[in-house]
């Protein structure tokens, strides 16, 4: 059973190569125009699309800083997010995930980084916020998820626009806010347990939830 | 193939990078290892992309682009392309070695424990690994708080089933058991407490130093 899996993630892994070479055209479709940037920044350091990437992603991540109550180091974030960015890009693959993904888990990252670096009173932690919190198709040895990655940012953005305020609002904190989920329920003076409802409803929709945990 | 999965809702925090470090630890160790959760943290991922993107946008100043492009000029050595680095485990990097070489206390018949609490600063969280010898059992206790386990090598069973290699254990205050290692393999996890555990069998008084 698992071998036969197996051999299908591996067919799935191949097919995109392959049409890469033979129909560029084809491929190129499938690209996001931001992964287009991120490649030319990333193979030829190329400055005009690194400075397009900053006009439309800066001010995304200049409000996450603030939203995560990191007003005061906003514009410090949002340049070591494009620092990151900058030195990573070299090994963005956009068979491995769409550019905006690529770039939340950078600045979900370098936000991380920035609390521990204004928390920290001891020595270094042995581990390092990459070895936690992985950017996706870096070290990975088996690209099998790179169709379902391109898909899923596509199907979320759809599915999203279908789920009641109510559950947006719950996720918004979680992300933007830096929100457990009985803050949350703290803070909107509802009980855990409606809070936790709505985040299962909404993954539910978004397909997160596996077929064994439905509640 | 591990069977034993973290709940969306823990995914859920780990990809909105809440979760404490060694929370975050166990989840990636059981993303290491499984497929499975590895494409649901994607999707969450991108979840997170269209949630920052759907949201307000605030401007930069008017110069952050220029101070960006000048960093990279005059300080190349620290703005270059970084190189693929070679994959090590968190654990390995953490321990530095083996963890059946690793200087285990002894507490009582078949556990062994050692505190590695303080590889994790600033946070609240106990960490713990914990060892239970082939064949051996556990004495029965619950939890006070939430427990998060996973499982670093051999495997475990109590009454809800057994508990192999890389799987993900979420305990909490209804959750009574008393673990057997099963296998030819020492069992050992790796467990992130809120909260002391609570023993409830018979070797309660002897134990409580450990299982605290």
């Amino acid at each position: 059973m698992i071998a036969i899996k197996r051999s299908t993630h591996a067919t799935v892994k191949e097919r995109p190569v392959t049409t890469l070479d033979q129909k560029p055209a084809k491929a190129e479709g499938r690209k996001d125009p931001w992964g287009v940037l991120l490649e030319k920044v990333g193979k030829h350091q190329d400055r005009a699309a690194y400075q397009a990437l900053f006009e439309h992603f800066a001010p995304q991540i200049k409000y996450y800083a603030i939203s995560n109550g990191i007003a005061n180091h906003a514009e410090e974030l949002v340049q070591e997010v494009f620092i990151s960015i900058w030195r990573r890009s070299c090994l963005y693959d956009w068979r491995k995930a769409a550019a905006s993904t690529w770039i939340f888990t950078i600045a979900r990252n370098q936000r991380i980084d920035m609390l521990r670096k204004l928390q920290r009173r001891n020595a270094e932690m042995a581990v390092e916020t990459e070895d936690l919190w992985q950017i996706p198709g870096e070290n990975e040895d088996e690209p099998v998820t790179s169709l379902h990655r391109l898909m899923s940012e596509r199907r979320i953005r759809e599915s999203l626009g279908q789920l009641p305020e109510e559950q947006i609002t719950v996720i918004a904190k979680v992300y933007m806010e830096h929100k457990s989920h009985q803050m949350v329920a703290d803070e909107l003076g509802i009980p855990l347990g409606t809070v936790k409802s709505r985040v299962r409803l909404a993954l539910n929709k978004l397909k997160v939830i596996l077929q064994d945990q439905n509640v | 193939m591990t069977r034993h999965h973290p709940d969306s809702l823990t995914l859920m925090e780990y990809s909105a990078g809440n979760l404490s470090e060694p929370r975050a630890l166990c989840i990636r160790l059981h993303l290491e290892q499984c497929p499975e959760c590895r494409g649901r943290v994607d999707t969450l991922d991108s979840l997170g992309a269209v949630m920052m993107d759907q949201q307000p946008k605030v401007s930069v100043s008017d110069t952050s682009f220029e101070q960006l492009m000048a960093r990279i000029d005059e300080a190349p050595e620290d703005t270059s392309p970084v190189a693929e680095a070679p994959k090590v485990s968190p654990l390995q990097k953490l321990l530095g070695q083996d963890i059946n070489d690793l200087p285990w206390k002894r507490q009582l018949g078949d556990v062994s424990v050692l505190d590695i609490t303080d590889k994790f600063p600033d946070q609240h969280d106990r960490v713990v690994l914990q060892k239970l010898v082939a064949g051996g059992k556990a004495p029965a206790h619950t939890h006070k708080g939430d427990e998060t386990t996973v499982i670093l090598q051999g495997a475990f069973s109590d009454q809800n089933g057994v508990f192999n290699q890389w799987d993900f254990v979420s305990l909490d205050e209804h959750d009574e058991h008393r673990p057997v290692a099963v296998g030819n393999e020492d069992c050992i996890t790796l467990s992130v407490l809120s909260a002391p555990v609570k023993l409830t069998g018979t070797f309660t008084r002897l134990l409580n130093p450990f299982i605290r």
